[in-house]
């Protein structure tokens, strides 16, 4: 069986309300947003959740069990962590769990990949295809940032070119534009800072055999990085 | 962890009194010192330039200095992202103000904040006391700039930023151990490159390269830094994580910049970075006396 159902979402630290603080109500509409995409993985038999880790990583794909540890301690946040053990899940795929826990999903099985955001676009194409070949029912849940370049505010600062690459991402999450998200430069988004760039080839590979609806529900950059949720049905 | 500075230099073991010597100033452990900022920046996030011009400039260290100021840190480049400034015109904004300074206050301690070593080099010709290297070792040469002149460094943790950049998500097993480790890397570093052990501060340097809760953190925990030996410079002057803390924008952080600067010095800091002098002051010259390194001004309430 193929890929059922995705979800795309952002991996911000402050997604988790005990980093937020008292800011946490500003990104109520993204969480929600969040939680309705991830909710609707819950039709699948087993979730795989793929997020960017630094490129440290020297092999390549790393993939964590449904217990694998969590932790937002080191964004300052001790008390906030989901499964079991030490904490080894890097941010992207800690706050996937983090949705999953709270979704309608959480009761699946469930596999993390990390994507170092130096794989080649053949090589998430390639993982892509490699989670839709296999027997089960998979709900894929795909964390990706937009660039964080992209406006005078942003942690890292404007860059010219971060807007329309945003805009380029979202119009192709929106129209399930496979080959858009296929064809996105690696260099160009490292430079902008973007690192959802690994994981949406990752979905474009998964979805080349999916005839599922596009539904993008949110596409916004309140503190200067850009932020996607689609839900893929 | 260290529990004194190293203080062996060229073999002869010097000093063990912990006592922190810049220009012709000394200032004993339980002292606390106060270093005013005075930017010669058209875009600093605080002042927004208001000592961007000479004559401004010179004003706001005379007042600095009748207010309390122990030393001055004048910086030519904002600190933040902004426009470029070229080591020329760097040189431009500081090497002269630095030898009028000189000129107008002879044992005023002059720290100059930069992270070039062509700028370092010249500034201390010119009579500066003091490289505040807020970039953590971003140009590798600039320690033996303060080596060469003889005078102080600040070695500072940016958690591996490049200069002028700001932080995104940056995450620590352990905040406070970071700092430790990378501040007294670089300060055993510059002993080894040879610059006066009396003369090395190690900063925080709270925001940089850090989210608010971790510069919240490092405040709490101030006294693990203190505990290197290494005087302790804090610069929490009205930064983002006072006003995220309290939610204010940087006009109204005095009160928070007081609160957080209260607890360092209570905590072990020796060396404090401000904008207000004079309310720091006050504040700091409170906690001397709380802490018992100094005496009340005068006590006759209920003992007449």
């Amino acid at each position: 069986m193929p890929v059922v159902a995705a979800a795309v979402c952002p991996h911000p630290p402050l997604l988790v309300p005990e980093v937020a603080s008292g800011a946490a109500p500003e990104l109520d509409d993204l969480r929600t947003a969040c939680l309705a995409a991830v909710d609707a993985l819950s039709t699948a038999s087993t979730i795989v959740v793929i997020g960017s880790a630094a490129p440290a990583v020297p092999y390549g794909l790393v993939r964590f069990p449904a217990a694998a540890g969590g932790s937002f301690a080191a964004y300052g946040a001790p008390g906030v962590r989901i499964g079991s053990g030490d904490p080894v899940l890097p941010l992207s795929l800690a706050i996937g769990g983090w949705l999953l826990e709270q979704s309608k999903a959480t009761g699946l099985p469930r596999t993390y990949v990390a994507v170092p955001t130096s794989a080649t676009p053949d090589e998430c194409l390639g993982l892509g295809r490699e989670i839709a070949a296999g027997n089960d029912r998979v709900g894929l849940l795909v964390m990706g940032d937009g660039s964080a370049r992209r406006s005078e505010h942003s942690p890292v600062h404007l860059h010219p070119r971060a807007e329309i690459f945003d805009t380029t991402v979202a119009s192709a999450l929106q129209h399930r534009d496979l080959d858009v998200l296929a064809a996105l430069d690696p260099d160009l988004a490292t430079e902008l800072q973007a690192a959802g760039r690994a994981p949406w080839q990752v979905l474009a590979g998964a979805l080349e055999s999916a005839t599922l609806t596009p539904d993008l529900t949110y596409n916004v950059a309140p503190y200067g990085v850009g932020y996607l949720v689609a839900a893929f049905t | 962890m260290r529990t004194t500075a190293p203080v062996t230099v060229g073999g002869v073991t010097g000093e063990r009194d912990g006592v922190l010597r810049l220009g012709n100033r000394s200032f004993a452990v339980g002292e606390f010192a106060l270093m005013a900022i005075v930017n010669r920046t058209p875009d600093s996030f605080f002042d927004r330039g208001a000592t961007y011009a000479t004559d401004a400039a010179y004003e706001a260290i005379d007042q600095a200095v009748a207010d309390g100021a122990d030393l001055v840190d004048i910086g030519g480049v904002k600190a933040g992202y902004g426009e470029p400034v070229s080591e020329d015109e760097e040189l431009r904004r500081t090497v002269e103000f630095v030898a009028g300074i000189r000129a107008r206050h002879p044992s005023l301690v002059i720290s100059v904040d930069t992270y070039r070593s062509g700028v370092a080099r010249r500034v201390a010709e010119a009579g500066a006391d003091l490289l505040n290297d807020t970039w953590a070792g971003a140009d590798p040469e600039l320690v033996y700039a303060a080596a060469e002149a003889g005078i102080g460094l600040v070695c500072s943790h940016v958690g591996g930023l490049s200069p002028r950049t700001d932080p995104h998500r940056m995450a620590y097993d352990d905040v406070v151990a970071d700092v430790i480790r990378t501040t007294t890397a670089l300060a055993d570093r510059a002993v080894a490159a040879g610059v006066r052990p009396d003369g090395i501060l190690i900063d925080p340097t709270h925001d940089f390269g850090k989210n608010t809760l971790q510069s919240l953190e490092l405040t709490r925990r101030l006294d693990e830094l203190a505990a290197t030996g290494w005087p302790v410079l804090v610069a929490v002057s009205n930064k983002d994580f006072i006003g995220e803390t309290l939610e204010l924008p940087p006009g109204q952080r005095g009160n928070g910049t007081l609160a957080a600067l209260s607890v360092s010095a209570w905590l072990g800091a020796r060396v404090f970075r401000v904008h207000d002098v004079p309310a720091a002051r006050q504040a700091l010259d409170f906690i001397a006396v709380l802490r018992g390194s100094a005496q009340p001004a005068g006590t006759r309430r209920s003992l007449a």
